[in-house]
Order: C-alpha cells, then sequence, then structure tokens
C-alpha cells in the first residue's frame, strides 16, 4: 500500500512499519504502517480513540512503540531521543496545545529559530544583550533580538504566514485555541522541517482560516516538504492531500487518493460505527463524516 | 553467627518502621499526587506527644497510642487537605513540595518552642521483655514493630485491590472527572488519603521513637523518614509491596553497614558515612527507576508572567540599588541591631540575597526545585576557605566552581525522571552534607572554618563598609547576570522546558542537558554566596547552613515571588531579620507565609492589590489561574500515572 507511482511525490521522507502500542488492555496500535513522500500532503484519518495522536508519538519520540520501526530518510529513529529525531528534521504541533505559555507568541516561534544555537555559541551572550549592535555579513545591520533584530523579523514573517500578523507579543496562552494552533505551526515550521506532522491543525478555525491553511499546507508541499496531517475537517483532507491513510482501532484500514478512500465501504463502516459510539466532545466542529 | 541474627533483626524492626512511613507515603501520593515532604515531621510531633502522655502524664500505653495515632493522626490528616492543599487546585507543580515544605517548617518550629531541645527525652519500649530464639534475644518491642507493619502493609493492599474502594482511592488522580461522574467526591477521596497517610506517619514516629536510645529529638526524628522516601522511590511512589520490601532492604543494609563496615573504617568518617547512608539509598534509588515518558498533556500554564527589566533599566535599577546601599553604609556605619552591626547584617542579606537570585533562575524560571542551596552556601564557604589562605579572589572562583561541579552531580541522576525526584535528592543531599559534612568535628564544626576579608592588590575590604559594598555590588551583578539569563535566549529556553517539556523535546532542544546546566549555574551562584557570606561572618560553623534554615530561606522566595530579583532580595531581608528578631519563629512565618500565599504564582509581588501599594514592584498581576488539568499539579510534576499496584 504505498502511494502510487508515477506521481510528482518524492523520494519516500517517513516510513512507519508494523508499529504495535498498547496501554494496559487498550491496544492504540496493532500494526501500523504508512509511507510519507517529500513534496506530498498525506492525509491520516480515522474515527475517536483510532490511534492517530499515538501513532504521532510514536514517530517524535514521545511514545516507544512495542513493536515495529520508524525510519527517517531511511534511518531507523525508531529509538532516537525526540530532540535528535527533531534535529534530522521532524517537527510537530499537537492536538492538546503545548505553548510555551509564558512566552509570547512571537518567543515561542523564536525558540524553534533558535533551536540550533549551540551552548558555546557566542550568540547566547549576544542575545541577552539587545541593544548591542553588530553587523552582519551583508553590512546591513542587525540585532540579535528585540526589534529589528534576524530573530524577531524571522519570527514576525513565520507569525504572518499563518495569519497571526500583530499578534507576537501576546502572551501566548492568553491565545484563543485556533490562534494558538497557528503559534505551534509557526514554531514547528521555524525548525525549518522536512517532516511536518500537524495534529488536527484545523480544530478551533473557522471556514476561511481553515480555508488560508489549506493553502497554506499546499505551498508547503510545493516546496518540497513532507506533510502528515491529522483532520477531522474532511473537507479540507480531502481537497489538500494527495495521498490518505485510514486508521480505524490501531490497524490501517485503507489507504489511497481522496477519491478511492472516499468511496471504500471498509471506511465508511468504519466511521458509521464511530458516530454511532458515544460521542466524544474532543471531536471538535468538524465532524466525523465522510462525503460519499 | 549469633551476631548476625541480632543485626538482622534489630535491621528487619527498623525496616519496618521505616515501611510504615513509606508506604503512608505511597497512599497519599497515590490519592492526592502530592508527596508529603512532612511525613517525617508529622511522625516527629506524633512521638513527642506520645512521649508527653506515657512519660509526663503516665496514660496507659494503648490509650496513647490510640489518642495519638489513631485520632491525632486523622484529624491532622483530615485538616492538612482541607485546609492546605485543597487550595492548590491548579496551582504550578512546584506550589504542593512547597506547601508541604511550609508544614514541615511549621511543626518542627512549633516543637522547638512547645519542646525545648535542651531537655533529654527518651522514650520506653511499648511492650518489654524478650525471648531467646536460635540463640539469639528477640526483644518483644521488635516483633510489636515489624507485626504492626506487616498487618499495615497486608491492610492496604487489601484495601487498594478491592474494587470499590481501591478504585475510588487510585482514580482521584488518574481520573477524577470519571470519579466524579460515578457520584464519589474526588475531594472526599483525597482527604481520605491524607487521613490514612498521616495515621501511618503517626505510627512510625510512635514505633521508631524508642530506637532513639539517646532520646528523641526534633530533627533526628524528622528525617528518620529520608530512608522511607528512597524505599517509596523503588516503588515507584505507587507500589505498596515494593515500598514494603524496599524498606526492609534498607532497614537490613543500614544496620549492617554500621555494624559490619564503620568498625573497620577510621573512626573520622564513621559519622560522616552513617548520616550519608539515607542519600547513598536514594541516589540508588533513583537509578532504579525508568526514564519518565514525555507526555503531551495540554497546556497547562496560563500564568501570567512577570515582565523581565531591560537591559538598560536593570543597569539603572541596579545603579540606584548600589547607591541606595552605599548611603546605608554610611548612615548606619556604627549601628548595631540586636547584637550585631547593621553592616554585617546586611551583608549577609546580600549573600542570601545571591541565593535567592539563583532560585529565582532555577525555580522561578526553569521551574525546578533544590531544597539544597544553603548546602552549596555551605560547601562555598568551606572551599573558600581552604584555598590560598581564606581571604582571596581565588577562593572566590573556586567555591563557585566547586559548587557548580558538585551541582550537575547531584541533578544528573533525576534529569531523566520526573522535577519532583530533583527535590527529593537535593533534600537527601541537603542532610547528608548537613548532617555528614558541615557537622563533622574533623572536617568542619566545632570551631568551624575562619575565612577572611579579601585583600586585592592595593585594595582591601577589610573596612566593615568596604566589604558591604563588596557583597553588594556582587548581588547586583548576579541579579544582572540573572535579568540577562532571562533576556537572553537561554532564558526563553528555561521557561520553554518549564512550560512544555514535550514541545521543548520536539523542538529539537535537550531537556536533560538544559536542566543540568541551569542546576549548575545556580549551584555555583550559591557557591559564591556562601564565599561571601563566609566573608561578612569571618567563622562559619556547623549550624550556619542546616537543612531546615535552607527550606525556610526557599519558602520565604517563594512567598515574595520566586520569578523576580526583587523576590529574592526581600526574602533575604526577611529572612535575616527574622532570625535577629526571634530565631525559634522564622519557621513558623515561613510555613504560615506559603500557606497563606497558596497557588499565587508570583508570591506577594505578583498580588495586584500589594501592587498598587507598592508601586515601584514592577511586574504584571498575578490574576490569572492554571487550568486545572490535574489536581493539585502533582502529576504533573511527577509526571505518568500514580497508580498503586496491588
Ligand atoms: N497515555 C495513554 N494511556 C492510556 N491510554 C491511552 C493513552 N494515550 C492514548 N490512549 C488510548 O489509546 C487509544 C488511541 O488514542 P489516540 O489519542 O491515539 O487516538 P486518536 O486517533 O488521536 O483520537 P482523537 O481523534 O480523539 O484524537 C485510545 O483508546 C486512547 O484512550
Ligand atoms: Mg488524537
Amino acid at each position: 500500500m504505498s502511494p502510487a507511482e508515477g506521481s510528482a511525490a518524492g523520494a519516500d521522507v517517513l516510513t512507519v512499519s508494523d508499529v504495535a502500542v498498547r496501554f494496559g488492555g487498550v491496544a492504540a496500535l496493532r500494526e501500523a504502517s504508512l509511507t510519507v513522500r517529500a513534496g506530498t500532503v498525506t492525509g491520516l484519518i480515522g474515527p475517536n480513540g483510532a490511534g492517530k495522536t499515538t501513532l504521532f508519538n510514536v514517530v517524535s519520540g514521545l511514545q516507544h512503540p512495542d513493536r515495529g520501526t520508524v525510519r527517517l530518510f531511511g534511518t531507523d529513529i525508531t529509538r532516537m531521543k525526540p530532540h535528535r529525531r527533531a534535529r534530522l528534521g521532524l517537527a510537530r504541533t499537537f492536538q492538546r496545545l503545548e505553548l510555551f505559555g509564558t512566552l509570547s507568541a512571537g518567543e515561542n516561534v523564536q525558540v524553534g529559530l533558535e533551536s540550533s544555537v549551540k551552548w558555546w555559541q557566542w550568540r547566547h551572550v549576544r542575545s541577552s544583550f539587545p541593544t548591542i549592535r553588530n553587523r552582519r555579513a551583508d553590512g546591513a545591520e542587525a540585532r540579535p533580538t528585540g526589534p529589528g533584530s534576524t530573530a524577531v523579523v524571522t519570527s514576525d514573517r513565520l507569525l504572518d504566514g499563518v495569519g497571526l500578523a500583530g499578534l507576537a507579543d501576546r502572551q501566548s496562552s492568553a491565545l484563543p485555541t485556533g490562534s494558538a494552533r497557528m503559534v505551534e505551526l509557526a514554531r514547528a515550521l521555524a525548525l525549518a522541517p522536512k517532516l511536518l506532522l500537524l495534529d488536527e491543525p484545523g480544530s478551533g478555525l473557522d471556514d476561511a482560516e481553515s480555508q488560508s491553511l489549506g493553502e497554506l499546507l499546499t505551498t508547503l508541499a510545493r516546496g518540497g516538504m513532507a506533510v502528515l496531517l491529522v483532520e477531522h475537517d474532511m473537507e479540507l483532507v480531502m481537497r489538500i492531500c494527495e495521498y490518505i491513510y485510514v486508521l480505524d482501532f490501531g490497524d490501517v484500514i485503507a489507504s489511497g487518493t481522496p477519491d478511492e478512500i472516499r468511496t471504500n465501504p471498509l471506511v465508511q463502516a468504519a466511521y458509521l460505527g464511530a458516530v454511532a459510539g458515544p460521542a466524544d466532545g474532543s471531536a471538535g466542529g468538524g465532524g466525523n463524516r465522510v462525503e460519499a | 553467627m549469633s551476631n548476625f541474627l541480632q543485626y538482622t533483626i534489630f535491621g528487619i524492626m527498623l525496616g519496618a518502621g521505616y515501611a510504615i512511613a513509606a508506604t503512608g507515603l505511597v497512599v497519599t501520593y497515590t490519592t492526592s499526587g502530592v508527596f508529603n515532604f512532612a511525613q517525617g515531621a508529622l511522625g516527629m510531633i506524633a512521638a513527642f506527644c506520645y512521649w508527653e502522655l506515657v512519660s509526663v502524664d503516665h496514660v496507659p500505653v494503648l490509650v496513647a497510642v490510640l489518642v495519638v495515632v489513631v485520632l491525632g493522626g486523622a484529624v491532622a490528616g483530615a485538616l492538612v487537605e482541607r485546609v492546605l492543599m485543597r487550595r492548590l487546585h491548579g496551582a504550578s507543580a512546584e506550589r504542593p513540595v512547597m506547601v508541604t515544605l511550609g508544614l514541615l517548617v511549621i511543626l518542627t518550629g512549633v516543637a522547638t518552642i512547645v519542646w525545648s531541645p535542651t531537655t533529654s527525652r527518651s522514650v520506653d519500649n511499648m511492650v518489654h521483655g524478650q525471648f531467646r530464639l536460635v540463640g539469639i534475644n528477640i526483644q518483644y518491642q521488635e516483633v510489636l514493630i515489624i507485626g504492626v507493619a506487616l498487618a499495615v502493609a497486608a491492610g492496604l493492599r487489601a484495601l487498594f485491590r478491592s474494587t470499590r474502594s481501591g478504585y475510588a482511592l487510585r482514580a482521584v488522580v488518574d481520573d477524577p472527572d470519571l470519579l466524579a461522574m460515578a457520584g464519589v467526591s474526588p475531594n472526599r477521596m483525597s482527604q481520605y488519603g491524607w487521613m490514612l497517610g498521616t495515621m501511618m506517619a503517626a505510627l512510625a514516629g510512635v514505633l521508631l521513637a524508642p530506637t532513639q536510645t539517646s532520646g528523641i529529638s526534633i530533627a533526628a526524628m524528622t528525617l528518620l523518614v529520608v530512608n522511607g522516601y528512597a524505599a517509596a522511590i523503588v516503588g515507584r511512589l505507587r507500589s505498596i509491596p515494593v515500598t514494603f520490601a524496599a524498606a526492609v532492604a534498607i532497614g537490613l543494609a543500614e544496620n549492617y553497614v554500621i555494624n559490619y563496615v564503620l568498625p573497620h573504617l577510621p573512626q573520622n568518617l564513621t559519622p560522616d558515612i552513617t548520616y550519608a547512608l539515607p542519600m547513598v539509598f536514594l541516589f540508588l534509588a533513583l537509578v532504579t527507576l525508568p526514564s519518565v515518558r514525555l507526555r503531551a498533556v495540554g497546556r497547562l500554564t496560563t500564568m501570567r508572567a512577570p515582565r523581565v527589566a531591560g537591559g538598560f533599566e536593570s543597569i539603572v535599577a541596579g545603579l540606584v540599588f548600589f547607591v541606595a546601599a552605599a548611603i546605608v553604609a554610611i548612615t548606619f556605619a556604627n549601628t548595631a541591631f540586636k547584637g550585631t552591626t547593621v553592616l554585617d547584617l546586611g551583608g549577609l542579606i546580600m549573600s542570601l540575597g545571591i541565593v535567592g537570585l539563583s532560585l529565582v533562575l532555577l525555580t522561578g524560571y526553569s521551574g525546578q526545585v533544590s531544597l539544597c542551596q544553603f548546602a552549596f552556601m555551605g560547601i562555598g564557604a568551606f572551599v573558600m576557605g581552604k584555598v590560598a589562605g581564606g581571604g582571596s579572589v581565588l577562593g572566590l572562583l573556586a567555591a563557585t566552581a566547586v559548587c557548580a561541579g558538585i551541582g550537575a552531580l547531584v541533578s544528573l541522576p533525576t534529569v531523566r525522571l520526573s522535577d519532583l525526584y530533583l527535590a527529593l535528592a537535593t533534600f537527601a543531599f541537603a542532610d547528608a552534607v548537613a548532617t555528614g559534612f558541615f557537622a563533622d568535628n574533623h572536617i568542619y564544626g566545632a570551631g568551624g572554618v575562619s575565612i577572611g576579608r579579601i585583600v586585592l592588590p592595593g585594595l582591601s575590604f577589610g573596612g566593615d563598609q568596604a566589604e558591604f559594598l563588596m557583597v553588594t555590588a556582587f548581588f547586583v551583578l548576579a541579579a544582572w547576570l540573572v535579568l540577562a539569563i532571562r533576556r537572553s535566549l537561554f532564558g526563553r529556553r528555561l521557561v520553554a522546558v518549564n512550560d512544555s517539556p514535550a514541545a521543548y523535546a520536539t523542538v529539537g532542544l535537550d531537556i536533560g542537558f538544559t536542566k543540568v546546566a541551569v542546576f549548575a549555574i545556580a549551584a555555583g551562584m550559591a557557591g559564591l554566596a556562601g564565599a561571601l557570606y563566609g566573608t561578612v561572618q569571618g567563622v562559619v560553623g556547623q549550624t550556619d547552613f542546616a537543612i531546615f534554615p535552607g527550606v525556610i530561606f526557599v519558602l520565604f522566595v517563594t512567598i515574595w515571588s520566586i520569578r523576580t530579583v526583587s523576590g529574592a532580595f526581600l526574602a533575604a531581608v526577611t529572612y535575616v531579620v527574622l532570625n535577629q528578631v526571634w530565631p525559634n519563629g522564622v519557621g513558623l512565618f515561613a510555613g504560615l507565609g506559603i500557606i497563606l500565599i497558596g497557588r499565587a504564582a508570583s508570591g506577594l509581588l505578583g498580588i495586584e492589590a500589594l501592587q498598587v501599594r507598592l508601586p515601584w514592584v514592577k511586574g504584571s498581576p498575578d490574576t490569572a489561574g492554571v487550568r486545572p488539568a490535574a489536581p493539585l499539579g502533582g502529576p504533573a510534576m511527577a509526571g505518568g500515572s500514580s497508580r498503586v499496584a496491588g
């Protein structure tokens, strides 16, 4: 079950093979396998509790799988620590927000931008004295932090890019959920990732915002990034994903192009089953329907 | 052989006593997510009350036990939960730790006032007599303790294993909403947990009191359960059988070491090793723990961050502060306050202020709790006194460097664990250093360590005014350093690692490295502060850096505001002045203060009403709370679930 040959997609960025995770009696993932290619937006959908977030945690290193392997650019990263994976080019956002709440939106993004600065680098010292000017290679003057500094300019640009222009100085924990999700996205983009995992970025966004989110993700993919998107807003998923995996009770029950998924009877059964089951408030406004 | 059996029985009995206290810790932690640092102090109070009833009032033993353990324990536990802990829902993760520490210093403070430490009080065995078995004498008291401990452990295990009560008690922390939906009040369950835990603390105190052959002392009884900490950790704060087994193993190990190893060591090492044992056990226990799993828990912090002064602003404020200090130095040059010159007190305030600043960096920014900053001070003063004649700049550097190094070593075993374990490790380290190193007559004790005043070529700080201003200058520099760090990218990282470890790791930053680094910096600052403190005092002795004063100081910083430079300074002023006025009451103020502050994250300085009256206090008001995702913030700090394994 790999993406159709001959598509515009590039090399395999992420390969998850037969990953299994149990929490006590609950099998969150049974034998999940999927592949994400450079230059594509890949969808990962499934009813509540299907194991999507658990899969993200396995890929980003927050959860050790009981079995199976995770490969990034062909390297086995199954046992690698989360921060090392990030340095290889993996970034993610969280379904339940994980912002640096006491920092401003702009500073959240700056932490991402500066994450490659090593402890011995002079920039640590420079960054504590925002008033010291230093000359950049191109002759322009730049300040390490504070208004006009390179980090701030870049973080402002990233925040602009996710539609949060002007909110840089707001304390991030005081932002509404939709904006907070976009701060997480900007912070992830600050790492200039090669693989971006997004866990329900669209919940809490209005129609116009989720429209521009779709455009942003398409643009990023066109630039060569591999995007793995978990989203309950089926309309968005069907529109921007090139390939979609469907997870149910920890198993990949289907995969294919949006058209194939839309008409797959297994998928419809899984979703109908979920809709008939107990309602879950965390589903957000997206709804669980698959458009037939 | 018969000696060996004798030691074994005694070791098992000691371990059984630890086990009672330790399983009590497990019960409270399971049902409320809070690690009770006051467990030992509660046991100590119980032991003294029991002594009072039995030895002074001649109440029958059984009645005394019922009154102290069952009645006293239950009432005290219920009160602690209701009055102290319940208000902390949604507080930042370190706050429950601080409040149980507040309880600890209140109890030791009250005990010091009620039971004068100069009187000797020995507690008799509850049951007398002995019998012979396989050639050794076994005391009925030993049998009693072991039997009671087994009965308690079995009873608890049954309680937690039974479907209804066990589920309800466990679910308080794991799933309070579900519990509430099932019609059980999580608060009520927490309260039962605290009652049980406190009764067990009291029971341990009463049973272990007779083992103190030279009479019960407040500090010794309070610290007796540090061994229990290690046992509870081996049981991962949730398994009662494992905790019990670990406690017995520790009791045995302790008694074997004392009887078999120590006699072969040089005489002057003996006390140090005895005192270091609990810490050794604790560190061994920490190593057995599996790494904490990073979990995305959802956004917790919504507290407003205090404003950070800009570079220019902090430079101006620092200079103004220094000039004000100079004016004080001139005005009060020859004034004394309660027998100490104002300049000396000022010097102490400034050096303690630096310790406070180290806590702002460590706890205020990065959220880690250290209870051993005073131990670093003591080590710093010691190094200062021993290097290059005891009054050189080299000594200051050495004190800073040595303490930073030791700090890295202390924090290293805990970085892969959750923050609670750092607090525990630092508590054990402070205890070991204070009782083993500082109190040792060969190293530190008796006459103390002399430290001279600093002499630079052409510049001497021998005069009191010059000395005071020099220490003040160091305080100002340290404040600049802390603020500069906060403004820097490292400072953003410190705040970030506290706000969301999961996000911190997934943006490519190394949590462990950051935590060790900031701990080492803070330890170095405390070491420098200790060296400076030494130059002010001239001689530092064994009581200067004891464990409880260290805890009290941390509480004062938290009360004022552990997130601001002014908080650190005001804490130092409070601590030094109160110590001068009413030394025995300092702990009471600190404990009551932290209880009153409750969950206000930025302390007194963060309270809006106060800021109106103190217009020069900077920082935004601490109005916003924290979304109470987990009760009491305990599990957030300790990480993982706190399920009791049956
Ligand atoms: N830390 C955990 N401990 C125990 N069970 C867990 C844990 N995390 C997830 N689970 C369980 O694993 C299963 C998969 O959860 P997961 O969060 O991965 O689902 P999801 O597909 O992301 O669902 P949603 O659409 O609601 O976000 C669920 O049954 C969940 O209850
Ligand atoms: Mg999910």
